[in-house]
């Protein structure tokens, strides 16, 4: 997956569902549309919440991969 | 020194004639500090009777905005902080709550005053002048839109939120939640203080008490503490409809029923519909000059619908007042058309 370069990384180890989508939110309404948020989680339900989440709020969910109980998430932020 | 045990007035004159500074005296209304003017058995807030609208009803509203920082929360707030620094819980914390509305700002206002940061999660939509008074008593406010989890989806988003600030691994120990729906303290506010009051002041002849469903505390406790004075006394819960404006009140059908209610000691539950709730707020501000919320004119709307005979000595809670409300009711008298 990690072939591709991100802009801004988001630390939401130790976090429990919702913040790490509400922090992720705030992140990327900080961003340019086009540029890469990295976000690193280690709460499982994240692995269901960033798709719909990118899917809802219309940006790309590059990546998502569970490294041995990390969860990353690649977005990319669309133009809205 | 005997002196010390003299009478207030004594003791003032005695202060006067040292120069040294006026201590507290309640009684002449002069207090150490706002805290002291939260509502209790020494302190209650007034009852005062409904002399137009209540339609043959013997009714008293409790004025629960006479309370310092604006509503029935204060009570809720104050006994919520005590009871978690009564079990160690506070020390060294920060706070985080979700509410919208009256707790917050009255947790706000006590942890100002004790310099705790105070974290308070809000459903997007929150009128800004709620969301301008939190932030003005200091407090950080996060607001919660409405599809932030978006796989369960609840409808209490905020209180997903504050759960999730308060219990994350990675904070851990650095917050207490003192989560009003679920805390008995909230219940022990208006069983120690809001009830005995209602007793005190109507002198035991109080036969109908009439309040919302909320966080379900004042029903809970006031219901808990008149039926074990008089089991006749009858408690009615004043209900909303699905998907109403009538902030502070919840419909228990659209929302979890709060963990603290307990319906054994509710006889009725009467439903209104927004429309006669705010035809009666605006009666309250017209007929009987009460500058009410919006929750208020449901309970009174509640009151006036009573069976006189039947219902004795009526005393509903009027949780807060009028004035920050302005958006709630631009609508009703934009409906009265132009100044002519």
């Amino acid at each position: 997956m990690i072939d591709i370069r991100w802009d801004a990384e988001l630390d939401c180890t130790g976090l429990l569902c919702p913040l790490p989508v509400y922090r992720t939110s705030q992140a990327i309404a900080r961003l340019e549309a086009g540029q890469v948020l990295r976000i690193e989680c280690t709460d499982p339900g994240s692995l269901a919440d960033f798709p719909a989440f990118a899917r809802q709020r219309g940006h790309a969910l590059l990546a998502a991969q569970d490294q041995g109980g990390r969860q990353v998430f690649l977005i990319r932020k669309e133009a809205a | 020194m005997g002196v010390t045990t003299a009478l207030p007035g004594r003791t003032n004159a005695r202060r006067r004639r040292t120069g040294s500074p006026l201590g507290p005296d309640p009684e002449r209304r002069r207090y150490g500090g706002v805290r002291e003017l939260i509502a209790g058995l020494r302190n209650p807030t007034p009852l005062v009777r409904l002399n137009r609208v209540a339609g043959g009803v013997d009714a008293y509203l409790k004025l629960e905005w006479m309370n310092p920082f604006g509503s029935i929360k204060d009570r809720t707030a104050h006994y919520l902080l005590e009871g978690l620094r009564r079990r160690g819980e506070l020390d060294g914390r920060e706070l985080v709550e979700a509410t919208s509305g009256n707790t917050g700002i009255a947790l706000a206002a006590l942890a100002a005053l004790e310099g705790i940061p105070l974290t308070v999660t809000i459903p997007s939509g929150v009128p800004q002048e709620k969301l301008v008074l939190l932030r003005m008593l200091g407090a950080t406010v996060m607001a919660t839109p409405d599809d932030l989890c978006p796989v369960d989806n609840p409808r209490d988003g905020a209180i997903a939120l504050a759960r999730a600030i308060a219990d994350s691994p990675a904070h851990r120990g650095r917050y207490a939640m003192p989560n009003q729906y679920a805390s008995p303290d909230n219940v022990r506010a208006h069983y120690e203080t809001t009830g005995p009051e209602i007793w005190e002041q109507t002198e035991g002849r109080v036969r109908t008490f009439v309040a919302g469903y909320g966080t379900c505390g004042t029903i809970t406790g006031v219901g808990r503490f008149l039926k074990e004075r008089d089991p006749g006394i009858r408690v009615v819960a004043v209900e909303p409809q699905r998907g109403h404006r009538l902030p502070g009140l919840k419909n228990l059908e659209e929302a979890k029923a709060p963990a603290i209610l307990d319906r054994s000691v509710i006889d009725d539950v009467v439903r209104v519909d927004d429309a006669p709730a705010y035809a009666m707020a605006r009666r309250l501000f017209r007929e009987e000059a009460l500058i009410v919320g919006p929750s208020t004119g449901a309970i009174a709307h509640a009151i006036a619908g009573l069976e006189p005979e039947g219902a004795g000595l009526v005393v509903g809670i009027s949780p807060d007042s009028g004035h920050q409300y302005a958006s709630f009711y631009a609508s009703l008298v934009e409906q009265e058309g132009a100044v002519p």
